[in-house]
């Protein structure tokens, strides 16, 4: 039986973590599974528990200079919702787990999970988004990329809360987004990707392309973007055999119980390659 | 006039569903009431070598083969299965011991600690291995006219193989059961398709006189096959629990308990040699059927006599050769699951039609009718197909539903279309009705009727259209029929809930209890009216050389299939289903539908999505995360429609429906996908995976 | 941990394991035994109830998480107008055949009228899609919304 917190501000939260060390619930979604024993025996946590689902601080969603910024705490259906949210992603959002699951999980939850097939990690690495980490004596702010170190870890320091992600005020001309999961309705992802590009009279102002699923981590390569970048839409088709080969390097799937590696790394090819088709025929 | 007993009423049980009060056995209370959890071998064979126990704190139990008062066997067809594991384990999940007591906290606790050690040995998995040691637990063969010389005549020879993988059925409610002493009386409640079944094996493992035993049917939450035998496992362990604590004692199953430990679809391998003559028309078949019947035998016998009885489906075959035989291997043992083994075997003939058509260039449906079953024509087994075969009819409609040939010609390329036809064989294989006798009561107490049967409602209706058809008869209400308590107390033994032959063997029984009753109703206030089953004398089977009819009537369908691939990731969508069937005559045309669009969906899961495979011995797909049934937003439409076939000895015309439904959408589905991307489709689960592999010119 | 939270439009107080499932807390402590468990890891929607008036899979929702929240169950939900509607529609489709999923269906239909009072086919179909059923095939559950939607337009 362990202890636990339920803390009324950021502030009691935060002083209670500097002096103990605790696992931090918001959702539930994923530590409820990952704990679990059975029907009516408690879930195994290990460490005093502190949820903060609750807070009020964790969950607003708002714009300014920065960029747009997303609560800890805002669950996934309140993305879909809310009118600053990018339009793709709130796409990519809408075909994670089932609706009871999207009205309960949160989008920390999503990331601390830290799991290569995290549905909003593609979106993040793709817009460089920035994490907020907060202790009672700093604030860091960190990207995406670097939050995550592998799979089911992250640089959280014991002492930190994970209290708003920022990801630019930005829509993109052209978005593309495809989730493989083993059946149409409420599925893990096996592979999935996410293309985006701002195309203005045939010259390609910016491009982004990140997969999940089909590595250790997501697969988000700036430098193969950047020589994408400033080309024509229609030079891309020619260059695309090129870059899929780059990609297939930083492809690195494994089999489980959901697919297997070599359609998993045919299928994302595939992907990108279709992606790319359709810029150039911008 | 009177309605037509097609015409639909509200189902008896649905209100209390949609409240949320039916009580399932997970929602019943008990007075000192115990939980039991099982341990279970961890290794797929080996010796047990030693037990090693915690102190076990006082009111808290193990339970185990040493507490088995009777005999430590579960009975089934063949008992073979130890209640509790003695010596050796042969498959992982195999039942050791339980731990029993009042806090599952505690029962946790002390399932933590107990010490297992084995002494590992080489264990078998695939049919393959099995196949090349010999591992064969049963082995049928049956013949028809003189294949030898056939294949000598033969002016082609073609041969196939296809595969059908595992299925999970998936009921919603997980297995859950319980037990208690009332006085010196047993009493056992639960989940369950076969109140008979589960006291037949308790009179053998409780050593306990007849009288003595009670089973009580409780509200199930789908079965599917699922809880034909396994609740007699189940049953003997909460039975045997309670005679040693001499508590009540539940035991509910988790949902991966339940995935790990309880019966499956046979995993299937179908071989076909099929011998033409000169005008391309299939004059003998070898078929050659591999089922892995996991580490125990339990039905697996029968489940194999259906799936050989079967394999010609609903062609006539002069010369034919069948084998079938069933393969020990180290999984859980494979049960009965809607169809019991005859969705493999048909699932492989279809494809082989299908196949030899195209290789001939011949259009598979006009193919598939040429080879067509006609009534008085000899089956399979050299019984006599009694009935009228309407399936011209019934391929018409499905055909002209769909727009069948007009899409078959326009469909491009990642685009397809499949027909399947199919039958199902009404009640049990063989001799089964004849051995079991079923008797039923139909009991009149002044202006209500009470309906005395060991059938249960699990969702199929059976507590709507039992009661329809003595109520329809009698003309009275149908709120004046009152469905008795599944209690092996109360009712007699008119067979388990399995076979399809509920509505039709069972229900006609009523029909004739409800006529006798009709014609005598003035007679007194209170009287009963009893029937035994008897087989038509015109029905003969030797199951020694498995000739006669195998049935004796067969229910038939067609369902059209339209699919389409994405070309990039080989993702498969069901665009929709159009499904004709000839049950004899629906009961109740809503309940029926919703049955046969249910197996529709069940079937294009098995033939798509649900995945389930082994690595050591272990489950790969252990849990709902891993092992996917459609959703929602993964079934198609199914446009459902019926012709109209009655049948002389089934109640108001009626036939089987159950397990037909689940027949013929997954060689349709199969069909339709080798439409679309012009590649033969071998083996089901269709995966994306799979897809992408095949169309590799691509 | 002492909670405090209205179920059914009751108040609760009680002390409780933080980290319980609100499924066991509900079937076991308060007797609410409509909510099913079919799977215990948000698979099936057995377990779905509403919380503040949004279906949540009770199975991985902890005990902590419900202070000063509003929760409701079949028994609570049975009594107002909308779970006539839904009744009637689900009863009048032949939506029913096992019933074990049913309870978790009905709210889940419930919110995602709350959400969407007027979905398309497709959107019923997104909305329940995290309740599995084994034995209809939808197509049925689908024709109950549907007319529930026809009877009840207006009340969501």
């Amino acid at each position: 039986m362990v202890k636990a917190y339920r803390p009324n501000t950021l502030t009691e939260a935060l002083e209670i973590l500097s002096t103990e060390k605790c696992t931090i619930m918001a959702g539930g979604t994923d530590l409820m599974v990952q704990r679990a024993r059975g029907s009516a025996v408690l879930p195994g946590f290990d460490r005093p528990l502190m949820f903060v689902g609750h807070l009020k601080e964790l969950q607003k969603i708002y714009q300014d200079e920065e960029g747009i910024h997303i609560g800890a705490a805002a669950i996934l259906t309140d993305m879909m919702e809310h009118e600053l949210i990018p339009g793709i992603f709130k796409e990519m959002i809408g075909q994670m787990a089932s609706p009871p699951t999207r009205n309960m999980a949160t989008i920390a939850g999503n990331i601390c999970n830290a799991s290569p097939a995290g549905d909003t990690l593609p979106y993040l690495y793709a817009v460089n988004a920035q994490i907020v980490l907060q202790s009672t004596d700093q604030k860091r702010i960190i990207a995406t990329r670097d939050f995550i170190i592998s799979p089911k870890k992250t640089c959280i320091k014991p002492d930190e809360i994970l209290v708003k992600i920022i990801i630019p005020a930005k829509e993109y001309s052209n978005n593309y987004y495809r989730k493989l999961g083993q059946r149409k309705g409420m599925s893990l992802t096996k592979v999935s990707l996410l293309g985006m590009a701002d195309v203005v009279d045939g010259n390609i102002l910016d491009l982004h392309i990140a997969l999940g699923s089909v590595a250790a981590s997501i697969v988000h390569s700036p430098k193969i973007e950047k020589s994408m970048i400033s080309k024509k839409a229609g030079e891309i088709k020619e260059m695309a055999e090129e870059i899929v080969k780059q990609y297939a390097d930083l492809i690195r799937p494994i089999d489980d119980a959901r697919s297997t590696a070599i359609y998993r790394k045919k299928a994302s090819l595939r992907l990108i390659k279709d992606f790319m088709e359709n810029i150039s025929q911008e | 006039m009177k309605e037509s007993i097609s015409t639909s009423v509200l189902r008896v049980d649905s209100r209390k569903k949609i409240r949320g009060e039916a009580e399932y056995i997970s929602d019943w209370k008990f007075e000192n009431m115990l939980y039991a959890k099982t341990v279970r071998s961890t290794k797929a064979k080996a010796k047990i070598t030693a037990i090693k126990l915690p102190d076990i704190p006082k009111d808290y139990y193990v339970v185990d083969r040493n507490d088995v008062p009777g005999v430590n066997r579960m009975r089934t067809v063949v008992s073979d299965h130890p209640i509790f594991a003695e010596e050796d384990v042969q498959y992982i999940g195999q039942p050791i011991l339980l731990v029993v007591g009042p806090d599952r906290e505690i029962i946790y606790k002390i399932v933590s600690q107990i010490e297992i050690k084995y002494q590992e040995e080489e264990a078998l998995f695939t049919l393959e291995e099995a196949e090349k040691r010999s591992t064969v637990f049963t082995d049928y063969n049956y013949k028809k006219s003189d294949p030898k010389k056939a294949f000598e005549q033969a002016v082609r020879i073609i041969e196939d193989e296809y595969s059908t993988g595992y299925q999970e059925h998936v009921y919603l409610e997980p297995q859950g059961i319980a037990a208690e002493y009332k006085d010196d009386t047993l009493f056992v409640y639960g989940s369950m398709q076969c109140p008979f079944y589960v006291k037949n094996a308790l009179l053998e493992t409780m050593a306990l006189p007849e009288e003595k035993i009670r089973v009580v049917q409780t509200v199930t939450g789908g079965a599917f096959g699922g809880k034909e035998e396994f609740p007699s496992l189940n049953g003997c362990h909460v039975a045997v629990a309670t005679h040693k604590t001499r508590q009540p004692v539940v035991m509910i199953y988790d949902r991966d308990e339940d995935i790990l430990c309880s019966t499956k679809r046979h995993p299937s391998i179908t071989r076909f040699k099929a011998g033409l003559d000169e005008y391309d028309q299939i004059i003998a078949l070898d078929i050659d059927v591999l089922l892995n019947a996991g580490a125990y035998n339990g039905l697996s016998p029968v489940v194999l006599q259906r799936a050989i009885f079967s394999a010609t489906n609903v062609y006539n075959i002069e010369h034919l050769n069948v084998r079938g035989r069933n393969f020990m291997t180290n999984l859980v043992p494979s049960g009965a699951y809607r169809g019991f083994g005859a969705p493999q075997t048909i699932f492989g003939i279809e494809m082989m039609f299908q196949d030899i058509a195209l290789i001939l260039g011949i259009d598979p449906l006009e193919y598939k009718m040429r080879h067509l079953l006609k009534q008085n024509d000899p089956t399979c087994t050299g019984g006599s197909i009694h009935e009228e075969v309407k399936m011209k009819e019934i391929v018409q409609k499905a055909v002209e539903q769909s727009d069948y040939y007009n899409k078959l010609k326009t469909n491009k390329k990642y685009q397809g279309i499949g027909i399947s036809l199919f039958l199902h064989g009404c009640g049990f294989t063989g001799k089964g009705e004849t051995l079991i006798k079923g008797k039923i009561i139909l009991q009149k107490n002044k202006d209500v009727v009470i309906l005395k049967v060991s059938s249960v409602e699990m969702g199929q209706g059976a507590e709507t259209v039992l009661p329809k058809i003595v109520a329809h008869t009698l003309d009275i209400p149908i709120e004046k029929v009152i469905y008795e308590t599944v209690d092996t107390g109360l009712i007699p033994d008119s067979g388990p809930t399995v076979a399809s032959r509920t509505t039709m063997i069972v229900g006609g029984l009523l029909r004739e209890c409800a006529l006798e009753m009709k014609a005598r109703w003035d007679e007194a206030e209170t009287f009963e009216v009893s029937k035994i089953y008897k087989h038509p004398d015109f029905l003969h089977w030797d199951d020694d050389t498995f000739h006669g009819d195998a049935y004796p009537v067969h229910s038939w369908g067609a369902n059209v299939a339209e699919v389409e691939i994405d070309p990039i990731t080989y993702e498969l969508t069901i665009k929709k289903i159009t499904a004709v069937f000839d049950v004899g005559v629906p009961i109740d045309e809503r309940a029926l539908i919703g049955q046969m669009q249910g197996g529709i969906v069940q079937g294009i899961g098995w033939a798509t999505i649900e995945v389930m495979k082994t690595a050591n011995g272990k489950l790969i797909q252990k849990n709902l995360t891993d092992y996917k049934i459609p959703t929602s937003m993964d079934v198609p439409g199914i446009d459902c429609d019926f012709v109209l076939n009655p049948y002389e000895f089934g109640p108001f015309g009626a036939k089987c429906a159950g397990e037909l439904s689940f027949v013929g959408s997954p060689p349709a589905v199969a069909a339709a996908v080798e439409n679309a991307l012009g590649k033969p489709i071998k083996d089901i689960p269709i995966t994306p995976e799979m897809l992408m592999e095949i169309d590799n010119d691509h | 941990m002492i909670i405090e939270f209205t179920l059914n439009n009751e108040k609760v107080k009680m002390d409780v394991e933080p980290t319980m499932r609100v499924l066991d807390l509900l079937r076991n402590d308060l007797g609410m035994s409509s909510v099913k468990e079919g799977c215990g890891e948000g698979e099936c929607g057995a377990c779905v109830i509403l919380v503040d008036g949004r279906a949540m899979n009770s199975c991985m929702l902890p005990a902590g998480a419900i202070v000063n929240r509003s929760i409701v169950t079949l028994e609570g939900f049975k009594h107002t107008e909308q779970f006539k509607v839904i009744e009637a529609g689900l009863l009048k489709a032949g939506s029913v055949q096992c019933g074990f999923c049913t309870p978790g269906f009905v709210m889940a239909i419930e919110s995602l009228l709350n959400q969407n009072p007027d979905p398309t086919d497709e959107e019923i179909k997104e909305g329940l899609s995290g309740n599995l059923c084994r034995c209809t095939g939808y197509n049925m559950i689908i024709k109950g919304v549907r007319l529930a939607i026809e009877k009840g337009a207006g009340l969501w």
